[in-house]
């Protein structure tokens, strides 16, 4: 039944060539009737027994012969503008199986014309493409839950049941005024603490789009804390990518944010002697955390290698640094010692809270070592150093394997 | 999945689909496996009718994976039977098409094709060099040596690095052949590997020989040489260009340094104003050195002996030659630990001069400042690389300059049996180079070098007798 409907498909599409419908028709009619009586003798593999001769090259005559109508419609705009050209390889590259988002926006677009090399290019509509999914991935799960909360609203409108409480529902907005009432004090009595905004000509657009990210999720967390800091952003230069980005992000919530917005830079507002700049190229280990000190943390996400600007930043300034005693307390096994900034908001507030170290270091990502420094210290080591030796004895093999093959694969290529 | 042997009908493809763990992806597995295996083209062509009659279109993935399989089985009528109906169906192809249609049709006859769909690539994107490659190869197999050399300079002039298989086309092709236009540029490539110090392959130096020795009425000779350490020819007793930089050249690297090294984007990060400042008076005051020392990088040299008595030991050995020695260090060496000893230290300074850098500051920096200030004679001393400081410099031919002047002027050491052994720079520089009359070509004996620092020591000496 369901070959007859794509034959009848076919008729549709084919009608400009009657003679290979005609043909294909018989054929496959034939074909048809036959399996049921010659399905048997088919497991064998004797399709030469057939009578009939396949017609291999039959495919092509299907896919020309769609094709009169396309064919006008190509023909009347044969110049693209660039645009439409971009628009149109980008197209050409989803059918041939590519990551590359489904829809792109004029804007996207242009960014994608602008890419200086191809693989530029590719990385930014693989993000693009992932980023669609990500999207699409929420939307679904969204309608999902939307659909189950009906549910269950229809059966509790059935039960009709009526709830007793001595709270209005208020929750949401009580918890608000609670946290802002918290950050307004934090205003006048808090330690301050300050992000640096002077990187941004060491940022591409997306890193600057990161660090933001970041600081948002940092000022979130901090006013949720029990004793909040009074955040500086410092440096912060009107209209600058910083201020566009945050502006973004906040919408009209940016001008009532219980935090202190200065283009000056944090030498002027705060004496030299009292900051100790945070950053992890510093020499000088933090042992506790001073309650008296200002610590300045530079809004700065690093995607390259880039090393050592935040401390050119402190010793320009002729200020005093530091970083987190991250080898004192952990056993580090992979990735940078640079931290995110909102995985420093974390820490600091917690070593505001409670001095404790581990806790605090707590909030370093788990992938990036094997376990804190403690009894098992020598173990931890061994086994560290056996994996290690076995995971680079067993990449080396396999980067030997990968190049023999791709050796012998130029060589048969030739 | 196997692939099977011979056409199938429609139904036995539906059974096979059927069978199939996610039919969705049936095609294109198959396909993907047909072209692992490189099955026949006739089963591929059976799969496409089936999908054809089945869909009543076939997807441009599918057809991609066709004309792989028909490019890798040089199928030829079959490639411009696939472009054409590729050509009506879509507007305009994507790149991965482009390159198995180009690399399938200029191995074929029809390479002139290959060429329009050249021009057609580069409406909408640059072609790749692989592109290009496959071009000039196809112009130079029949015979279109201009056509071929047209295609080299417009590819050099898209900043495209040529594959070594197309350089050695070239010499391939034009064996034989009395041109004086095509010897020019066949000396042009040969210059092109000198400027981008590139090493040819052994069989890329046997075309090259054969070319050369092919050359009607100039009675080339080639050999296979080892050139002595002094810098000679022991074919044709020929002394090589020294590693020296031209004094244009020195200058010009003494400056990036200082910009591109030292300065970079913020002097801070390396060192600070002030201290490189007290650096350069430092340097003006003392000059010339014969030889500059990474105190840090030499004192490690054995770690079972306390830093400073290696550094000793170094400085030392130098010293007994009557050369002015420049140390570099970090303040973290003048206070007095369980490494560095102050009586050492001090006996050291009455023997070379010392500069001691910020304990945060890098000391490489001031290496090569030192070293390029001092003059052509001065060497240094590290075991360092210096491949970080290299990357810092902005321009590639900056680059190549900074490696020929740390191949004649780095100093490695190797403690053999306690022994300060020095190996001595390069004196001969290690590039393509000619006098005219006589080519030497430095070329690499295996098809992979294992190591960029590496330079290769078999030379093909070409004489006209």
């Amino acid at each position: 039944m369901q070959s007859a409907n794509m034959l009848l498909k076919n008729f549709v599409r084919c009608s400009a060539f009657p003679f290979a419908v005609q043909h294909g028709m018989k054929k496959d009619l034939f074909g048809l009737c036959r399996t049921l009586i010659l399905s048997p003798c088919l497991k064998e593999g004797s399709s030469h027994n057939l009578s009939e001769k396949l017609d291999l090259d039959e495919w092509k005559k299907v896919m020309k012969s769609g094709l009169q109508e396309v064919n006008e419609t190509v023909s009347e705009h044969e110049e693209l503008s660039t645009l439409a050209a971009a628009r149109e390889t980008v197209e050409m590259w989803r059918l041939a199986g590519r990551s590359v988002p489904e829809n792109i926006s004029e804007d996207q677009l242009k960014t994608f014309i602008e890419c200086p090399s191809k693989s530029s290019k590719k990385k930014y509509l693989k993000y693009l493409h992932l980023k669609e999914l990500y999207k699409k991935n929420d939307k679904r799960k969204m309608d999902e839950k939307r659909e189950r909360r009906l549910e269950t609203q229809d059966k509790a409108s059935k039960t009709d049941e009526i709830k007793r409480n001595s709270f209005t529902c208020l929750w949401a907005n009580a918890i608000d005024k609670t946290h802002n009432w918290r950050a307004a004090q934090a205003m006048v009595f808090g330690q301050p603490l300050v992000f640096d905004m002077s990187f941004e000509n060491d940022m591409s657009p997306r890193e600057v789009t990161n660090t933001v990210r970041q600081i948002v999720l940092s000022e979130g967390c901090n006013r949720k804390s029990v004793d909040p800091f009074h955040i500086h952003f410092c440096n912060l230069k009107e209209n600058s990518q910083y201020h566009r980005e945050f502006i973004k992000y906040y919408r009209e919530a940016w001008d009532k944010l219980l935090i202190t917005v200065t283009d000056q830079c944090y030498t002027n507002v705060f004496p030299k002697d009292k900051i100790i700049y945070l950053t992890a190229d510093s020499p000088k280990v933090m042992k506790t955390f001073d309650h008296d000190k200002i610590y300045i943390i530079g809004s700065m996400v690093d995607r390259s290698i880039k090393t050592g600007v935040s401390l050119a930043q402190a010793k320009r300034l002729g200020l005093e640094t530091a970083c987190l005693p991250l080898e004192k307390y952990l056993l580090w096994n992979t990735g940078a010692k640079n931290l995110t900034l909102d995985q420093m908001m974390h820490i600091l507030l917690t070593l505001k809270d409670t001095g404790d170290w581990r806790k605090a270091l707590e909030f370093v990502p788990k992938r990036k070592y094997c376990g804190f420094v403690g009894r098992s210290v020598h173990e931890l080591k061994k086994s560290l150093s056996l994996m290690n030796t076995l995971k680079h004895g067993k990449r080396q093999e396999e980067v030997r394997k990968q190049f023999a093959k791709n050796y012998s694969k130029k060589l048969t290529q030739k | 999945v196997q692939p099977p042997e011979k056409p199938l009908q429609a139904e036995e493809w539906n059974r096979l689909r059927e069978n199939f763990q996610s039919p969705e992806i049936f095609e294109d597995v198959m396909f993907n496996s047909m072209v692992r295996c490189n099955s026949p083209i006739d089963v591929a062509k059976s799969l496409l009718t089936y999908v054809a009659k089945s869909d009543g279109d076939i997807r441009y993935n599918l057809l991609i994976k066709y004309l792989a399989l028909c490019v890798q089985q040089q199928k030829t009528a079959e490639i411009c039977d696939v472009y054409d109906i590729m050509k009506m169906r879509f507007k305009i192809l994507e790149s991965g098409a482009y390159n198995l249609l180009i690399r399938g049709l200029s191995n074929s006859d029809q390479w002139r094709m290959a060429l329009t769909l050249l021009e057609e690539v580069k409406k909408i994107m640059t072609p790749s060099r692989t592109n290009y490659e496959s071009c000039i190869k196809a112009a130079s197999h029949h015979q279109e040596m201009n056509l071929a050399c047209e295609l080299y300079h417009e590819m050099l002039a898209k900043d495209l690095v040529p594959t070594l298989d197309v350089l050695q086309a070239f010499f391939d092709f034009s064996r034989g052949m009395k041109d004086a236009e095509l010897k020019k540029e066949l000396f042009g490539i040969l210059l092109y590997l000198r400027e981008n110090q590139i090493y040819p392959h052994r069989t890329f130096m046997r075309s090259i020989k054969l070319w050369f020795e092919s050359i009607p009425g100039e009675n080339w000779r080639g050999h296979l040489t080892n050139i002595k350490d002094s810098g000679q020819c022991p074919v044709c007793s020929h002394q090589l260009e020294d590693s020296d930089l031209t004094e244009k050249e020195y200058n010009n690297l003494r400056e990036r340094i200082i910009t591109d090294v030292i300065h970079g984007s913020d002097t801070f990060r390396k060192t600070s104003p002030q201290e490189f400042e007290a650096f350069q008076t430092f340097v003006e005051d003392r000059l010339p050195f014969d030889i500059v020392i990474d105190g840090l990088n030499v004192s490690h040299i054995k770690p079972r002996k306390m830093q400073c008595e290696n550094l000793f030991h170094a400085v030392n050995c130098l010293a007994k030659e009557n050369l002015r020695l420049l140390v570099l260090g970090r303040k973290h060496m003048l206070i007095n630990s369980s490494n560095w000893k102050q009586e050492i230290m001090k006996e050291m300074q009455n023997k070379a001069d010392f500069f001691f850098a910020e304990n945060i500051s890098e000391d490489d920096a001031f290496l090569l400042y030192a070293t390029l200030r001092s003059g052509k004679h001065c060497k240094f001393v590290t075991r360092d690389f210096l491949r970080d400081h290299k990357a810092c410099l902005s321009d590639s031919l900056t680059r190549h300059l900074f490696r020929k002047w740390q191949r004649g002027h780095q100093i490695s050491i190797k403690m053999i049996f306690s022994v300060f052994i020095q190996q001595p720079a390069f004196n001969y520089d290690c590039v393509v180079q000619t006098t005219g009359d006589t080519w030497h070509i430095p070329y690499k004996d295996t098809f992979e070098e294992r190591y960029s620092y590496e330079v290769p020591r078999k030379w093909l000496c070409l004489k006209q007798k």
